[in-house]
């Protein structure tokens, strides 16, 4: 036990978790801009899925950051598919959504072995590349805390700090813009914008385009950080979790952003566990994220029942 | 569209609907095909008609298809209570693995190894059913996201008690010893996967039609899933149905865990034994339209599909994968109200063709 404390409250340990909550937070800041409009998107997974495997093939034969936006770029027009089905073609967007889940899981195998020449399963016999990782090593000079200081701070993704300022971009977006407004209205209750004359169908359709382009970057982050190349089926459920903590995080980019460390820190335990206590399982520890996952929707769920019995009680 | 269309012209409008976007698709993945492939010609050749070149290849073909109607089935009636739990995954492995102990226990040995094996894996899956349909009713706990990771829990879960206390020690084996093999569905045909489960496949589409379409509960169930609100103000108990129908998909789901793990294909507990299937209930289910008896014919129909791909995939260069793009294109058309853009389409083409016959007759004599 001793051994996981020290383990836990290592600089080595925040690291891995930030790394490991990058991704999710990307995904769930995603879940989150389309659930505000009004549209749920499950298919946050797929599109990780294929943001991640389009910029390991990219990064094949372009500089890193090109791969970066390629990602983004997949991932935001396969939002616009969305869309398009959803909002043109009224087809419901649970159904359109694992339509591209399905369409992503398949795809990103037949793509893979193509570009592998069979390989179905790794992406190991191209050589991709990976998104730098942020040295801040002059903190060091700082009298007293500066060894913590870079032990804690340097090191990580440089998505993982785009991460930190997307939380802060998108809340300023939706609170303090009136494009932001917009989008919360057409969620909220979208009789009353469209009488306004705001564009409901346009909204949704950015959002989307917007959630989609946020899941492909978490993909990119997995792809090109915490594991550099692909593997089949590598989100493992993480574009799911995602939409368990949009809701944990109550709607909001700061929660997201909670809710998103918080999964970090029990996908970290799964990473030193097995390490720590082999007499454990693998699959029992794998399994904790997604346990973690449904007590959190459950108290989340209560902790709104009981809310709103309260307000209507104090309405009476 | 005056007064009620009958039945029959529904149907048969579905029908177009389905086969239009089964063409689309399939053009698509032999364009997909044509790009990729080396013998693009003999693969899309081999998706299209190897299923039928063998009394073994049919087997699989029927048996794949039993399958895929009762998943079908089990996300029918979720989606007919308009609850999007998708959960059947979660559901089939508790109810292969319940029914896989009851079979390598001394009851196994017994001629009650069938039925004690069927009622285990339905209860199983019935009460993996029941939390997410009970987690929504008391909570309001979105059913997408709770029965998406207990379908992971399942999956964790089934893996590491086959892997570890299942199998036998020491080997590193991912599955069981064989069941005794009265506790194996007889085969219908010999030397084919055709087995019991092809009967109890069509048992639960009767049974779920007659449920739906000739019982309370199952008009209940429909009303909840067309008009929430009517069905309140009717006084449905609306939360007893929701929670009812996610219990009653579970029985089924649990059912198709017992298929897969005492029928002829395993015989034995292997890890992970239902390899997606599952999933591919929700195209079932859509193209069917949540109609039962519509379901086995879809099924057919997919499954073929599906062991077609998979021998492609055997036989040729083309990864059976590319079925992912049919199936993600069927669904979305299938799903969207793409009809009315068609007719306008043809109305606007009308015109220009009668004139360029016309003009064809004039310059004709």
């Amino acid at each position: 036990m001793t051994h996981l404390l020290l383990t836990v409250f290592s600089a080595t340990f925040f690291v891995t978790v930030i790394r490991t909550a990058t991704p999710l937070l990307f995904a769930t800041l995603g879940g989150l801009i389309a659930d505000l409009s009004g549209a749920l998107n499950v298919a946050l997974e797929g599109m990780m899925l294929v943001g991640a495997l389009t910029a390991v093939i990219v990064s094949v034969y372009t500089p890193w950051y090109v791969a970066v936006l390629a990602g983004i770029g997949v991932g935001a027009v396969l939002g616009a598919v969305m869309a398009f089905f959803h909002l043109k073609l009224k087809a419901d967007i649970v159904l359109v959504g694992f339509a591209i889940n399905i369409l992503a899981s398949g795809g990103t195998v037949y793509a893979l072995s193509l570009a592998t020449h069979g390989d179905k399963g790794t992406s190991i016999s191209l050589v991709s590349k990976a998104v730098p990782a942020v040295d801040l090593g002059f903190l060091g000079a700082i009298p007293g805390i500066g060894p913590t200081l870079t032990a804690f701070l340097s090191g990580h993704s440089l998505l993982s700090w785009v991460a930190l300022i997307m939380v802060f971009a998108i809340w300023f977006f939706l609170y303090r813009t009136p494009r932001g407004l917009w989008l919360r209205a057409v969620g909220e209750y979208p009789a009353a914008p469209e009488a306004a004359g705001i564009p409901v169908g346009k909204v949704r359709m950015w959002s989307l385009i917007a959630s989609g382009g946020l899941a492909g970057l978490a993909g990119v982050q997995l792809a090109m950080f915490n594991f550099v190349g692909f593997t089949r089926d590598m989100t493992a459920g993480r574009g799911f979790i995602a939409l368990g903590a949009v809701l944990l995080g109550a709607r909001h980019p700061v929660g997201a952003m909670w809710a998103a460390l918080l999964f970090g820190v029990f996908d970290a335990l799964s990473v030193v566990m097995p390490n720590l206590f082999n007499w454990i399982p693998p699959e029992l520890i794998q399994m904790i994220p997604f346990v973690v996952t449904v007590l959190a929707l459950l108290l989340f769920s209560y902790r709104t029942l009981r809310a709103r019995q309260v307000t209507t009680l104090s309405g009476d | 569209m005056s007064g009620a269309p009958s039945p029959w012209a529904e149907a048969r409008g579905e029908i177009v609907r389905a086969v239009g976007a089964l063409v689309v698709a399939l053009a698509v993945a032999f364009v997909i095909i044509m790009f990729t492939s080396k013998a693009p010609l003999e693969a899309f050749a081999t998706l299209l008609r190897s299923p039928l070149t063998s009394q073994r290849t049919i087997g699989y073909w029927i048996d794949d298809s039993a399958k895929l109607t009762m998943t079908g089935l089990a996300l029918s009636l979720v989606f007919q209570a308009r609850q999007f739990s998708l959960g059947v995954q979660g559901q089939v492995l508790l109810g292969g693995l319940c029914s896989g102990v009851v079979a390598l226990s001394p009851v196994g040995y017994t001629w009650a190894a069938i039925p004690l094996g069927i009622l285990a894996a339905m209860a199983a899956g019935a009460a993996y059913g029941f939390i997410p349909g009970y987690a929504k009713a008391k909570l309001g706990a979105n059913e997408i996201v709770s029965s998406l990771m207990l379908n992971y829990i399942a999956l964790d879960l089934t893996t590491w008690l086959i892997r570890d206390k299942l199998a036998p020690p020491g080997k590193g084996l991912l599955f069981t010893n064989p069941f005794p093999k009265i506790a194996v569905f007889p085969a219908l045909v010999a030397h084919t996967r055709i087995d019991l489960g092809v009967i109890l496949a069509v048992i639960a589409v009767i049974a779920t039609w007659f449920a739906l379409y000739r019982t309370s509960w199952g008009l209940k169930l429909r009303l909840v899933g067309h008009n929430p609100r009517f069905a309140e103000y009717a006084g449905i108990r609306a939360n007893f149905i929701m929670v009812s129908a996610m219990t009653v998909s579970g029985a089924i789901a649990g059912l198709l865990g017992a298929m897969f793990v005492q029928g002829q294909v395993y015989g034995k507990l292997a890890t992970n034994f239902e390899n997606g299937l599952a999933f591919e209930g929700i195209l079932v289910a859509i193209v069917a339209r949540n109609r039962p008896l519509a379901i086995p014919f879809v099924a057919l129909g997919y499954g073929y599909l599906r062991q077609g791909a998979n021998l492609m995939n055997i036989r040729t260069d083309v990864p059976n994968e590319v079925i992912a793009v049919v199936q993600a294109i069927i669904i979305l058309l299938v799903a969207s109200t793409f009809a009315l853009p068609v007719r306008k389409w043809l109305m606007r083409l009308r015109p220009e063709a009668r004139r360029a016959a016309e003009a064809a007759e004039r310059v004709g004599p």
